[in-house]
């Protein structure tokens, strides 16, 4: 399938990222704003692309040399005519001090991409919020839990665990307002 | 003292120093520890990448903090403070006992 990477969606190249990676038996899973922007059918956008993989680099910067990406530094491949950044963000794969046990599986044209569900996604943007009071953050927390079916519950528990019940009560009152 | 584990005594002296002030910044813990602050830049952006710490532009100042989202952090932190507490009092006092507390603009020292 032929690419038109200046105008390639981001959920298109997280798909084909994933296929690529997988093809090599590495796998890997989209955290962060990207997850945002594919939820919320890019309300939100995102031109950062970050995963996390056990893999070494060095299998992973061969995977995105074939894509055409160039290591920028030692966790960011960039393409020039590509709007977006990739970064591979250190291991593990966790949510505060809580480790992502359940993944989600979305399938496009171009494969499957592997990402947090959309309870962890808002966790994630909680997590920025809680620790670092980003307003941004809150706002994609919020957008995620109003475009997709979301366990509040579990997000409750997981914030008190955090010691973050005030910031919850905020984010549940913006969401229901 | 847990250089040892860390292959690096640069390290601890980063973790003892986030650990006492909260945060710090590459030319601080240099002219702190009369080293080059290359090394301390080097071993920053290591612990960065590592996503064990985190790092904000104030001014022309990129100032480090553990990064609260790193899975580890609670338990690192009581290693660390433990370590701390073997430091001889000497060098507590030579290091990690800077004033912390803001000193008015144009105050004399």
């Amino acid at each position: 399938m032929k690419v038109d990477w200046k105008k390639i969606k981001i959920k298109d190249l997280a798909a084909l990222v994933c296929r690529k990676l997988n093809e090599k038996d590495i796998d890997a899973v989209l955290v962060g704003g990207a997850c945002v922007s594919i939820y919320t059918k890019n309300k939100y956008v995102s031109y950062d692309l970050d995963f996390v993989s056990h893999a070494s680099l060095k299998n992973i910067t061969e995977v995105l040399t074939e894509l055409g990406f160039k290591r920028e530094s030692t966790r960011h491949f960039v393409r020039d005519d590509c709007p977006y950044f990739i970064e591979f963000v250190a291991p593990p794969l966790s949510i505060g001090s809580e480790r992502v046990e359940k993944e989600e599986k979305i399938k496009t044209r171009f494969g499957s991409i592997t990402l947090l569900t959309p309870t962890d996604s808002v966790k994630d943007r909680l997590a920025a919020y809680y620790h670092w009071n980003d307003p941004q953050a809150l706002e994609q927390a919020i957008m995620v839990a109003k475009a997709q079916k979301v366990k509040l519950s579990e997000i409750r528990k997981w914030s008190e665990k955090e010691g973050h019940k005030e910031k919850f009560d905020i984010f549940l009152k913006m969401l229901k307002a | 003292m847990l250089e040892g584990l860390f292959g690096n005594p640069v390290i601890e002296k980063i973790f003892f120093t986030l650990l006492v002030y909260n945060e710090s910044y590459a030319l601080g813990l240099a002219k702190t520890f009369e080293e080059p602050v290359n090394k301390f830049q080097q071993q920053l952006k290591r612990l960065e990448e590592g996503g064990i710490i985190v790092s904000r532009l104030v001014g022309n100042m990129r100032i480090y903090t553990f990064n609260p989202r790193y899975p580890f952090l609670k338990e690192l932190k009581t290693l660390v403070s433990k370590a701390y507490e073997f430091i001889p009092v000497k060098e507590k006092e030579r290091y990690y006992r800077k004033r912390t507390r803001p000193r008015r603009a144009g105050k004399p020292l």
